[in-house]
């Protein structure tokens, strides 16, 4: 430690002087001898002091920014004429101050709102002050765990390992266009990793996709929504990245909590405005980020090449794109991409599982009922999709979007349970993904008619009845709560965070102020609205809980009821694609339209 | 101004409560406002009238996704 010093502590405030005693905490800390005067002292009661205390250092706070000039610039002026100003070290801090103001005023330091307590205990100590290191790295958040996986609902397990093994045998001698194109694009990395042409595969991967993607392999064009990112602009995102890496210094979020994680999805489009979007996130105290890709990518069979951007939501899928946006990411940050719904679901968990993500997300019902994958077509490629996020070590979440359909929660529930089951037996690790929502089901029976709590936890409390798993309620939390105001989209993120974290879910993911909004991309500032609030609500609960009313607990027994009643009409229904397709899993009236894209597209044979 | 508005990620927030008889003559005024600032892709997030007037926040896009952002070249002292 450097010479203790005689330090004066005193407020120019009528009353605020909590910072000088938080700092006075450190400097006692650190060995020095400290005097804390009271808030009401005059300028010349202070002078006084200084000189009584023969203090080597003196530190004044002023909160109030009224006359705050005037009564520093008396201050200044008393300890000069006190002939001391040569002896003592002056310094002022508080919310009305800027260094600028302090060093126009003739103070040594001054310190504005935010400043460390470490950062006045190296003035006082006259050394400088050397921040935390920028580009910190976190450790990389755990959403799995260690969860067990354990079945507590015998009867359901039993129903869930019939429809189990009907899917597996069902898909054991079928195939699709996806499912050949992911085996084929393997080769492609294998071969281009060895440095080996890999172009007559490409031909035969040409053949097996759309026109406008087959296009792109044999004629050079692009799909005509995009453009090809250039050299120069790959160049500048490359310093970018370096530059915005060396000055990270990400926040904490979760204050005194380990769970949940905290994704937030993007997809504005464009890779290098993702990875923009991406480091805000990072900075913010986003513990993962999720790869959100354009709807046509899902309905198109096949992958284009090359960088490439569009003016459209979702980010397109290549593997340059991917790379891209995983060499930006910070080492802590974990990353998903969503494999779920559409035509190419195999081969995107193959690009997931090469360019290093961590996650992927894969559900059959949803594709097929609520996102236009034919049923057929997404059981055979989502079978295939599950051994390949085994292979790739890659844990998927299980989305249950369909609710937002109109399909009612325990429906989805049970399409959600077939998914993890067989993922469980497949060697995968499922993430139970339930949605905190105000869906279409809960305006019909207003079951959040007085609040949000009950029905979200009683989804929480039914899946607990049912398996110990994790748990990553999104996808974003609140869905269909939040508003074009960004302060109430915030505070409603921010709330259904907290009660996710009073719920001990593993992970959640939040959306951003924008979620709303839908007359143009979303805004970068936006995620930091919804990161802050996510933050604050941490702070605000910490360890405490949320307390549900009894009927969380009364529907989330109706829900366990109800999802064995379908998974038993599934069982009797006695073929998984069939059951999508007559409604056991969310029929047309309730929003779940089987979906065509794709249709006829599975061959009999391997 | 240009190069600073270069350092924009995206788009440009102007929050304001403006004095008016609805919702529609406040974001009207908000897109004037907007319009004289030289913003040009602009549009009203939202606006909310109650009482004397509007909260309005508009936003005016400076780089929309595949545009070549000015935040991606090397950053100079403003």
């Amino acid at each position: 430690m450097s010479v203790a010093k005689k330090v004066v502590l005193a407020p120019l405030d009528p009353v605020h002087d909590i910072g000088l005693k938080m700092i006075r905490r450190g400097l006692d800390k650190a060995g020095h001898s400290t005097t804390l005067f009271p808030p009401d002292y005059s300028p010349q009661e202070i002078v006084n002091g200084i000189i009584e205390h023969e203090a080597d250092v003196v530190l004044i706070s002023r909160t109030l920014g009224y006359g705050v000039e005037e009564i520093l610039a008396k201050f200044v002026d008393l300890v000069d004429a006190a002939g001391i100003r040569d002896r003592v070290k002056l310094g002022v801090g508080g919310m009305a101050i800027r260094a600028e103001l302090a060093a126009e005023l003739g103070f040594d330091e001054g310190f504005g709102p935010g400043t460390p307590m470490e950062a006045a205990v190296a003035f006082v100590e006259g050394r400088e002050y050397v921040p935390p290191k920028a580009g910190a790295q976190r450790d990389k958040f755990d959403v799995v765990g260690a969860s067990p996986y354990n079945w507590k609902n015998n009867s359901i397990k039993g129903l869930l390992d019939q429809i189990a093994q009907q899917i597996i045998s069902w898909s054991e001698d079928k195939s699709s266009p996806g499912i050949e194109r992911a085996k084929i694009r393997e080769e492609i990395i294998r071969l281009e990793d060895m440095g080996k042409d890999a172009s007559q595969l490409k031909k035969e991967y040409a053949s097996l996709s759309d026109e406008v993607i087959s296009d792109s392999y044999l004629k050079g064009t692009i799909h005509p929504q995009t453009r090809r990112l250039e050299q120069s602009e790959l160049d500048s995102l490359k310093q970018y990245v370096e530059r915005t890496q060396a000055r990270m210094n990400p926040t904490n979020v979760r204050h005194t909590l380990d769970k949940p994680g905290v994704f937030s999805q993007y997809g504005t489009g464009c890779p290098f405005m993702d990875i923009a979007h991406i480091k805000v996130a990072e900075g913010w105290g986003a513990d993962g980020v999720i790869h959100f890709d354009p709807s046509w990518g899902a309905r198109t069979e096949g992958f284009m090449e090359g960088y490439l951007t569009h003016q459209q939501d979702g980010s397109v899928i290549t593997p340059q794109n991917l790379q891209a946006i995983k060499d930006a990411l910070m080492g802590s940050t974990l990353w998903q991409v969503r494999a779920h719904r559409g035509l190419n679901t195999p081969e995107t968990v193959v690009l997931a599982g090469h360019s290093g993500a961590d996650l992927t997300k894969i559900n059959i019902c949803y594709g097929a009922l609520g996102a236009g994958t034919e049923p057929a077509r997404l059981t055979v490629d989502g079978v295939e999709s599950i051994k390949l996020a085994a292979k790739y070590n890659l844990p998927f979440d299980v989305v249950t979007n369909e609710e937002l359909c109109g399909v009612p929660a325990h429906k989805a529930f049970a399409g959600m349970l077939i998914v993890a089951n067989l993922g469980l037996i497949l060697g995968a690790q499922p993430i139970l993904q339930p949605l905190f929502c105000y869906s279409p089901e809960v305006m019909i029976n207003e079951t959040m008619a007085d609040n949000y709590i009950d029905f979200n936890a009683a989804k929480i409390l039914a899946l607990r009845e049912i398996i110990d798993a994790p748990i990553w309620p999104g996808a974003p939390i609140g869905f269909l709560t939040q508003s074009e105001e960004r302060v109430q989209s915030s505070v409603s993120t921010g709330l259904h965070a907290a009660l996710a974290a009073s719920l001990g879910v593993n992970a959640i993911s939040i959306a951003t102020s924008d979620e709303a909004y839908s007359g143009g991309p979303i805004a970068a500032a936006s995620r930091v609205d919804t990161l802050k609030a996510v933050k604050e609500n941490f702070r605000f609960f910490g360890q405490a809980k949320i307390e549900p009313t009894p009927r969380a607990q009364q529907w989330a027994a109706e829900m366990v009821t109800q999802i064995e009643e379908v998974l038993r009409n599934v069982v009797e229904i006695g073929d998984f694609v069939d059951a999508m397709y007559k409604g056991a899993l969310g029929t047309r009236d309730e929003g779940a339209y089987p979906g065509r894209a794709g249709k006829d597209t599975v061959s009999g044979v391997k | 101004m240009t190069q600073d508005l270069d350092r924009i990620v995206d788009a440009l927030d102007i929050e304001t409560f403006i004095v008016c008889r609805d919702e529609e003559e406040g974001m009207e005024i908000m897109r004037r406002i907007m319009g004289n600032m030289g913003l040009k892709d602009i549009d009203i997030v939202f606006c909310q009238h109650l009482g004397p007037g509007a909260r309005v926040r508009a936003r005016g896009y400076i780089f929309r996704s595949g545009d070549h952002y000015g935040w991606l070249k090397e950053e100079t002292q403003a």
